[in-house]
């Protein structure tokens, strides 16, 4: 079954009862039980351990990646979290890429090295930066790649292959390329994390996150974390990301496609600095992207001449593009790193691993590029 | 569509198509103080399917003019004069409750006529509470509350029904509302009198079938179990969760069993 | 009510058989457009009404379903068609009864939206109405003419808050065979069922107490299954073969849930007023505390009336549970458990006084809304009817000093204390 297929009717089925052809929303806490002999003999006994609609989309999830299984969460941030509580103990030794969300590189920073976690933040760009950091204690590498928001992409089967051997568990955030454009299990990664508030929803209308399993004893520990620390995902927002999955490669494609012409109109323009794009020939990875990915998706990043103080005058100025964090939606979003979503990484982290001062990051959305690129040409026009 | 028998004004829908007795007949026949509407899905689904479908209201029930007839006998010589008056042929009789009582003598006495039976939610005899009896003649509300509180299952008094928006058991308490005084009582003295059952239902020789409810509270499992015993050779279905208004209750499970037997036994076109 | 159940275990069981496929406790959203069919059969016998089930979300759905289904038994009634909104209700069950030339009878105490239907738009179809003083029975009577096919009133009626004698009307109705329409918005099954008092069709916007958290905008129609639309040939579009479906008579067909088989086969399907299944889910869970809500609001109600006629800068106070209020009398008789929970009163100091009460007033919100849980507050002679002249206020029963008030289930002392914000500001036009 193709992808396009499988992003439409996997993991879900006409109601038994009605015949309604979508999922009903099970917005309900608990399952009535047939009989005591039968508890749980319908699947379900209380919506924190499994929901009907939560399942659906777990099931179309875990299709869609090609895993073993998945497990919906609340948020992105919440599926990160998870993974880290499902394979790292006190004691135990992770490595994250450096150039990760900045809400992970916070949640590893200042939250879970209270619990005796320790961290390596190894340049995922370097496979051997990566093996050196490799401890006898070490059981989790997390990846990101391309990395939010430079960009940065990670060998994945490279880093599959050190985890191997490492003994560790391999998870790499795939919210940037989706499964449609990247295979993370097909590469040797263990687990897929999205946040899918992006590209799964969209349509900026959940908040949601996901991991993927290869095999179901990983899944299982995952399973585990979700009911234990019940961090779940609402049916609702299921039920509104199941419908945005409907058109998950649709979207890729044609935004992947406006970004790219964006990225080449930005390159040519004498205003500009610098652009970040997998798609472009100029692109420091450019070759492990096309490689590793079919596509090269919807996030790019730039820097205007005249650095942080004419990056502002554009984002105040630039009409069509919001001003606003997220990612992956319809919607065309631009974004300062800096003050927004990097915030929270030091200064010197930042200039470390790359997130310049004056860097602009673009979601690119749906609209027409013709419009898109007119935006950004007539606010380079003020700057 | 009304049709005069024996002078009186009756009323009998056909299933939202005209009668046409040149089609084989399927008769449905409903309960006590209850009337055609009962058996609307079913009636439409075989008027739809090339039999001509006729559901009266026995006398003094909603539409059809009174008095109330007193026992099942007279009520089966009834129905013949209705069947007479439309020349209906090759009849399969769906029956329900009360109406099964009628069936046994009808099928009986005028075995040329039938095709086949079908009883759902009967034994070979209904007595009844005396109780509901003289509710039933004195303070009809009260009768009207037992016979819907007996009547149906969990799902009727939870007001659901097998139509969107529709309360089977609310539409049930207005019918009998609607009957003219009397004829629910009528129909509660009929059915305890009757005891001609079990020599009915050894003569009846055509193919019969016996559907039981498996929360029947008006005409319990055995009682349906002895009914069975005197028919020759009756196919017998038990829907586990429904009350004993079969039809309303579990409308797509019986009107399955209907088809399959009544295509088998009693074919059209 | 010979009903099985009690009017608390319907509002949180009736309509809702718990999910087959997972047991879901709650009634899952299906919130679908369409069904998927095993086979041509099912299908055909579900557009042919052979069977019931689901073809399409405009015409039914099962969340959607399981409301009516309530709210049919909370009524007393034998069938219920939810709309998307009060208004729709109205104007579907108008139209499934009267076409071209035909006539309503109506009280002239209604919601101005009623008004504005019956007199601005149907009118444009050729349907007209008289209004009558709903006080005035005899002039029910009188104003029927040959082609009158329906009497229409609101129980508690706006913004008088007079009384409708639901029994002398039903009684006019009977006599001329003309079916009785009663918008039950504002006293809900729990204060008042009119089938009780002969009435054969009621609507509720249920965005209001029904629903209670003005979270949802609905409508509802329920039938009383007590008319017999066959008893002459007067009501041709329920007792007439209907020709887009295969010819069927719905009144032979569909006895007492005749009319609201009219609603769904022509109205739903036609002019496509439903209610989405999320909004059913919502106004599903208000129903579950109807009464809890209920019996709130007229304890609220009592306690604001109290405060408000012994309070120095409150000229008059209108509710009909007050002895002082004209229809006091049929309060008693059709709404024993309290008379709903609009008040009305004036502010001393006329327009400038209610504007500036209005505008200071705290913790009450200042809305067009009534029947929230939260307390909703409105100045009509600057608000909703700011546009007329005083002449035309008083005809429409408003005074400049009026405000309308719908309580709601907060702290009445929290309450009392907020309305005296409002008369603060209020007292320098008080003229005292």
């Amino acid at each position: 079954m193709g992808f396009s297929t499988k992003q439409i009717h996997a993991g879900v089925k006409p109601d038994p009862t009605t015949g309604a052809i979508l999922t009903p929303i099970y917005q309900t806490t608990t399952y009535v039980q047939p009989s005591v002999d039968e508890y749980l003999s319908k699947g379900f006994s209380y919506s924190r351990s499994g929901n009907p609609t939560v399942r659906a989309l777990e099931n179309k999830l875990a299709e869609l990646e090609g895993g073993a299984d998945c497990a919906a969460f609340g948020t992105g941030m919440s599926a990160v979290t998870a993974t880290m509580l499902a394979f790292l103990s006190a004691g135990d030794h992770a490595i994250i890429s450096d150039v990760a969300y900045g809400g992970t590189y916070r949640l590893c920073t200042k939250v879970l090295t209270r619990f005796g976690i320790e961290f390596t933040f190894a340049n995922g760009a370097d496979p051997n930066d990566v093996a050196s950091s490799v401890r006898d204690n070490t059981k989790l590498i997390l990846t990101e790649t391309p990395a939010n928001p430079t960009m940065k992409c990670t060998d994945i089967a490279a880093i599959s292959k050190i985890a191997k051997k490492a003994g560790a568990v391999h998870a790499v955030d795939n919210t940037f390329l989706t499964p449609y454009f990247q295979r993370p299990f097909e590469l040797g990664a263990d687990l897929s994390i999205h946040s899918t508030t992006k590209y799964m929803d969209g349509h900026n209308a959940t908040v949601g996150g996901a991991v993927i399993s290869k095999t179901a004893e990983l899944a299982e520990k995952v399973k585990f974390i979700q009911n234990s620390t019940g961090s779940i995902m609402s049916p609702m927002v299921a039920w509104l990301t199941l419908q945005g999955c409907k058109t998950l490669s649709v979207r890729m494609e044609q935004q992947s496609a406006n970004a790219m012409a964006i990225a080449e109109f930005l390159e040519a323009h004498p205003k500009v600095e610098q652009v970040c794009y997998p798609g472009l020939k100029s692109f420091a990875q450019h070759e492990l992207s096309s490689q590793q990915a079919t596509g090269y998706g919807a996030m790019l990043w730039f820097e205007v001449k005249g650095g942080l103080a004419a990056g502002k005058k554009l984002m105040d100025s630039v009409k069509l593009w919001s001003l606003a964090e997220n990612l992956g939606s319809v919607e065309s979003l631009i974004t300062h790193p800096v003050t927004m979503t990097h915030a929270d990484v030091e200064a010197k982290e930042r200039a470390r691993v790359g997130i310049i001062d004056g860097l602009v990051r673009l979601s690119v959305g749906l609209e027409d590029k013709e419009d898109l690129i007119g935006a950004l040409e007539n606010a380079l026009k003020q700057v | 569509m009304y049709f005069d028998v024996n002078g009186k004004r009756i009323f009998a829908t056909t299933g939202g198509k005209k009668f046409d007795n040149s089609l084989p007949t399927v008769i449905f026949l409903h309960g006590s103080g209850l009337d055609h509407t009962f058996w609307g899905l079913h009636s439409r689904f075989f008027a739809f399917r090339k039999y001509s479908v006729l559901v009266p209201d026995f006398p003094g029930h909603t539409h059809s003019e009174g008095p109330p007839l007193t026992s099942i006998e007279s009520m089966a010589d009834w129905l013949n004069d209705a069947v007479e008056s439309l020349c209906a042929r090759d009849i399969s009789i769906v029956a329900h409750s009360q109406g099964c009582l009628v069936a046994l003598e009808f099928a009986s006495r005028f075995k040329d006529r039938v095709k086949s039976v079908s009883f759902v939610a009967s034994g070979l005899a209904t007595p009844v509470n005396s109780a509901l009896i003289d509710a039933a003649e004195n303070n009809p509300e009260a009768a009207i509350a037992m016979m819907v509180g007996w009547g149906f299952g969990s799902a009727g008094h939870l007001h659901q029904g097998p139509v969107p928006g529709n309360s089977m058991v609310a539409a049930g308490r207005k019918i009998m509302r609607s009957n003219v005084p009397g004829a629910l009582a009528a129909d509660l003295k009929a059915c305890n009198a009757y005891s001609n059952g079990k020599t009915a239902a050894a003569a009846i020789d055509c193919p019969v079938q016996v559907i039981l409810a498996g929360k029947d509270r008006m005409a319990p499992r055995k009682a349906g179990m002895e009914l069975v015993e005197h028919l020759h050779n009756p196919e017998l279905h038990i829907i586990q969760e429904s009350g004993h208004m079969i039809p309303q209750e579990a409308p797509d499970e019986s009107r399955l069993l209907l088809r399959n037997f009544i295509f088998s036994n009693n074919p059209s076109g | 009510m010979s009903d099985f159940y009690e009017f608390d275990t319907l509002s949180l069981h009736a309509g809702q058989t718990v999910d087959k496929e997972f047991g879901a406790r709650a009634t899952p959203i299906y919130q679908t457009t369409s069904y998927v069919f095993p086979d041509t059969d099912t299908a055909s016998s579900i557009f042919n009404l052979e069977r019931g089930g689901h073809a399409y979300s405009r015409i039914s759905n099962p969340t959607v379903g399981v409301l009516e289904q309530r709210i049919a038994s909370l009524e007393g009634g034998s069938a219920a068609v939810c709309t998307a909104s009060g208004m729709a209700a109205t104007f579907c069950a108008i139209t499934a009864i009267l076409s071209q030339g035909d006539h309503i009878v109506a009280s002239s105490q209604m919601y101005g939206g009623n008004i504005s239907l019956m007199k601005n738009t149907l009118p444009r179809f050729g349907i007209t109405a008289t209004f009558v003083d709903p006080t005035d029975i005899d002039g029910f009577g009188k104003a029927i003419k040959d082609n009158t096919k329906l009497i229409y009133g609101e129980l508690i009626g706006n913004p008088g808050l007079d009384i409708l004698d639901l029994e002398a009307i039903a009684k006019i109705g009977s006599q001329h065979h003309i079916p009785f329409m009663v918008d039950a918005t504002f006293n809900t099954p729990y204060l008042c069922r009119p089938f009780d008092f002969g009435a054969n069709i009621t609507m509720h916007s249920v965005t209001k107490w029904m629903g209670g958290h003005g979270a949802a905008i609905g409508g509802v129609v329920v039938d009383g299954g007590n008319f017999d639309w066959g008893a002459t040939d007067k009501y041709p579009t329920i007792s007439e073969p209907y020709a887009p479906f295969q010819g069927i008579n719905l009144w032979e067909e569909f006895g007492p849930a005749a009319f609201a088989t009219r609603i769904r086969a022509e109205a739903m399907r036609d002019f496509g007023p439903s209610m989405s299944p999320m909004n059913a889910f919502l106004l599903l869970q208000g129903i579950e505390t109807l009464s809890l809500r209920m019996d709130k609001h007229l304890s609220n109600t009592m306690k604001m009336l109290d405060f408000l006629q012994n309070h120095k800068q409150v000229s008059w106070v209108s509710h009909p549970s007050l002895p002082s209020h004209s229809s006091h009398a049929l309060a008693k008789k059709y709404l024993p458990k309290g008379a709903g929970s609009i008040v009305s009163f004036g502010v001393k100091g006329g327009r400038d006084a209610g504007k500036a009460f209005i505008e200071n007033v705290e913790l009450a919100s200042h809305l067009a809304n009534v029947g929230d849980a939260k307390t909703l507050i409105i100045h009509p002679a600057t608000t909703t009817h700011s546009r007329i002249d005083a002449q035309a206020l008083v005809a429409a029963g408003i005074t400049e000093d009026m405000i309308r008030l719908s309580v709601g289930l907060e702290d009445i002392k929290d309450l009392q204390s907020g309305f005296e914000a409002g008369f603060r500001a209020a007292r320098k036009f008080a003229g005292e």
